[in-house]
């Protein structure tokens, strides 16, 4: 199934930039699957949607404050909960359901099947270009379970 | 007194919150706009090497990458003092064009306009893009997925990635332009041009022949006379990606004209006990307090603003836009120029002059015989210790500042961004529009917080890049207090 896995966050805010770590991770165990891309943004909202549009599924990876879990703490989670991760919204232009929703009005084909991995962070306010240690430790646990995920569905 | 809080503010990058306080009557008080604010981005920078700033400084904030990378390059131009080619610089501004294009397109359909096109006292789930849709018809929705599309293209064609561009390098651009580029980025300015004439016509057609929206636009709520900002060519006229910087007083007469890299000569920042922002005011003129005329230092630097300081625009679709905005608002001549709109709301309509003029520069650089030449870059040699880079973002004035040894490590690094400049105009404008809209008796409904909440969307204020925070969900709340801080009333709306 043609499938865009998609990383969010900010690179240099600490464990915000957890989802680009996992993506980055993904694009070197998944090179050479011709129906699975991978990208980075750094914004939610329109961007996402656009990113998402073109293709069948959508996989994004991004960090999480408020889960309720731990640091570190994995969220595999449906589409119903989009809106709960940290950047899937874009306060500048849309909501990410308002984006999707205006994708689809405009004709845009748009991914039945959108899954999103979500680490719960602990610091999302220090500059900063590393993962705190609990954090750190999540991204080979999720990158085995989109791996999986995704040659269970293939 | 009764405590109004509005918090956060919705559909704005960053979260911050605005504190009404009401006297034992029911009138305003005081009006505060708070917001929380990550520090140290300056100092994560120092220590690394300079040339890593473009690409660093344009992760700050998701939403203008663009302007971040142009700001750092055009500071390391001069750090490293290194002249690029002709060809570089076009290619750096028609970059900087598609970018223009797009903020404004995405601002004006997506934030700022559906208060008008949905209207200011609709339910907040109708006020957004899919609202405009509703009310102005589908082939809205896709002509600004088309037009976000193309020129995201052009950003990533030069740029190297899209949205995040990575080509720029001090005393030039990595890669130069084919032929075969230059002929689609010119089909996409053409197109860019037609969209942004629809786009002037869709706010004529909504705003323009509503005389109950041309009241709100007019009406004092909304009016705030202080100083604008904004860069100008060689003649004065609007320049969005390199000049000097001109500000003019409230009645349209030159205060200063300044190469950018003086702006500590000009500019000094208050800072105030109820909030981390630091307001940034004109030193000539003196800090007097949240309040305009010519004798206070508040300035304002927005798209509006832009109008106010230059003579005219450079190219000719926008000129004529620019000359019926004037008419519009009876703005009389003055020295040879127009005196300045101090009608807030009228910042939407510049925004969409500002796309227009955008587009037709685009077009003039994608068809400058210069820009497909293969000489990009100049090497630069030595490092001289500081350089400053501005340009214009779409919220405002952007520079950049670094400092650096003979090995080109960063010692020092200070930005105002867009939004910064605009802190002291944003909080007299929240507290103008609370004063006017809130009145004793009168009970505070949604639609009333949304015309106040109005008065700073119109700023396109950025917080993620004035504070260095970052956006999650945007829910908003509002209380209402009575004066012996009793919650009376609690709104909640998702962002």
């Amino acid at each position: 199934m043609d499938t865009i896995v998609i990383g969010l966050g900010n690179p240099v805010l600490a464990d915000d930039r957890v989802g680009l770590e996992i993506a980055h991770c993904l694009e070197e165990r998944l090179r050479g699957r011709s129906d699975v891309g991978v990208t980075q943004i750094f914004c939610g909202g329109m961007n996402l949607m656009e990113a998402m549009a073109g293709h069948e599924r959508a996989i994004i990876v991004d960090a999480m404050t408020g889960g309720g879990g731990s640091p570190g703490t994995v969220y595999a989670l449906g589409p119903g909960a989009l809106l709960h991760s940290r950047n899937t919204c874009s306060s500048h232009d849309a909501s990410l359901s308002v984006a999707l929703e205006l994708g689809a009005l405009a004709g845009l084909r748009l991914p039945r099947d959108v899954r999103i991995w979500a680490v719960e962070a602990d610091d999302v306010s220090t500059f900063s270009e590393n993962l705190t240690p609990h954090v750190r430790h999540a991204v080979p646990l999720v990158v085995e379970d989109v791996v999986r995920h995704l040659e269970s569905t293939e | 007194m009764k405590r109004v809080t509005i918090n956060p503010i919705t559909r704005l990058e960053g979260h911050g919150k605005i504190e009404i306080f009401l006297d034992e009557e029911g009138n305003v008080a005081n009006a505060y706009f708070q917001v929380p604010e990550l520090r140290g981005f300056e100092q994560f920078c120092v220590g690394r090497r300079a040339e890593e700033m473009p690409v660093i400084t344009n992760r700050i904030c998701g939403v203008c990458p663009e302007a971040h990378h142009m700001a750092a390059v055009k500071a390391l131009d001069r750090l490293f003092a290194v002249e690029p080619p002709a060809a570089a610089k076009k290619i750096r501004e028609l970059l900087y064009m598609a970018f223009f294009v797009t903020d404004h397109t995405t601002h004006f359909y997506a934030l700022g306009g559906p208060d008008f096109i949905v209207g200011p006292d609709a339910p907040p789930a109708e006020r957004n893009i899919l609202g405009v849709i509703r009310k102005v018809g589908l082939d809205v929705g896709k002509r600004v997925i088309e037009c976000r599309a193309r020129n995201h293209r052009v950003i990533q064609m030069l740029g190297g990635r899209q949205i995040h561009p990575v080509a720029g390098l001090p005393g030039g651009w990595s890669k130069s332009v084919s032929e075969e580029e230059r002929r689609e980025i010119e089909e996409i300015a053409r197109q860019n041009i037609e969209f942004a004439l629809f786009s002037l016509g869709v706010f004529e057609a909504i705003v323009l022949q509503n005389p109950e929206y041309v009241e709100m636009v007019r009406s004092d709520v909304y009016h705030d006379a202080t100083y604008s900002m904004g860069t100008v060519d060689g003649h004065n006229r609007l320049n969005l990606f390199d000049g000097e910087i001109r500000v003019v007083d409230p009645d349209g007469g030159e205060l200063v004209k300044y190469d950018p890299s003086d702006y500590t000569a000009h500019i000094a920042e208050r800072v105030e006990p109820w909030t981390y922002l630091k307001f940034p005011y004109l030193k000539q003129v003196g800090w007097k307090g949240f309040r305009g005329g010519k004798d206070s230092g508040v300035y304002s630097a927005t798209p509006l603003s832009r109008l106010n300081v230059c003579d005219g625009l450079a190219t000719p679709r926008a000129q004529e836009q620019f000359e019926k905005f004037q008419e519009a608002f009876g703005s009389a001549k003055a020295g040879g120029r127009y005196r300045p709109v101090h009608h807030r709301l009228a910042t939407h309509w510049a925004r969409l002059i500002e796309l227009l003029y955008a587009a037709e520069h685009m077009l003039e650089l994608a068809t400058d015989p210069e820009i497909t030449s293969p000489h990009v870059r100049n090497l630069p040699v030595t490092c001289v210790g500081r350089g400053v880079g501005s340009v214009e973002a779409p919220r405002g004035t952007l520079t950049h500042d670094y400092s650096a040894g003979p090995d080109g490590i960063l010692t020092k690094v200070n930005l105002i961004v867009g939004t910064t400049n605009n802190h002291a105009a944003i909080a007299m404008s929240i507290r103008k529009a609370a004063e006017k809209l809130i009145r004793a008796g009168r009970v505070v409904e949604e639609g009333l917080l949304n015309r106040i909440e109005m008065a700073f969307r119109l700023y396109d204020p950025c917080l993620s890049c004035a504070t260095h925070a970052l956006p999650g969900e945007m829910p908003l709340v509002v209380n209402i207090n009575n004066h012996s801080g009793e919650q009376i009333r609690s709104f909640r709306r998702e962002g």
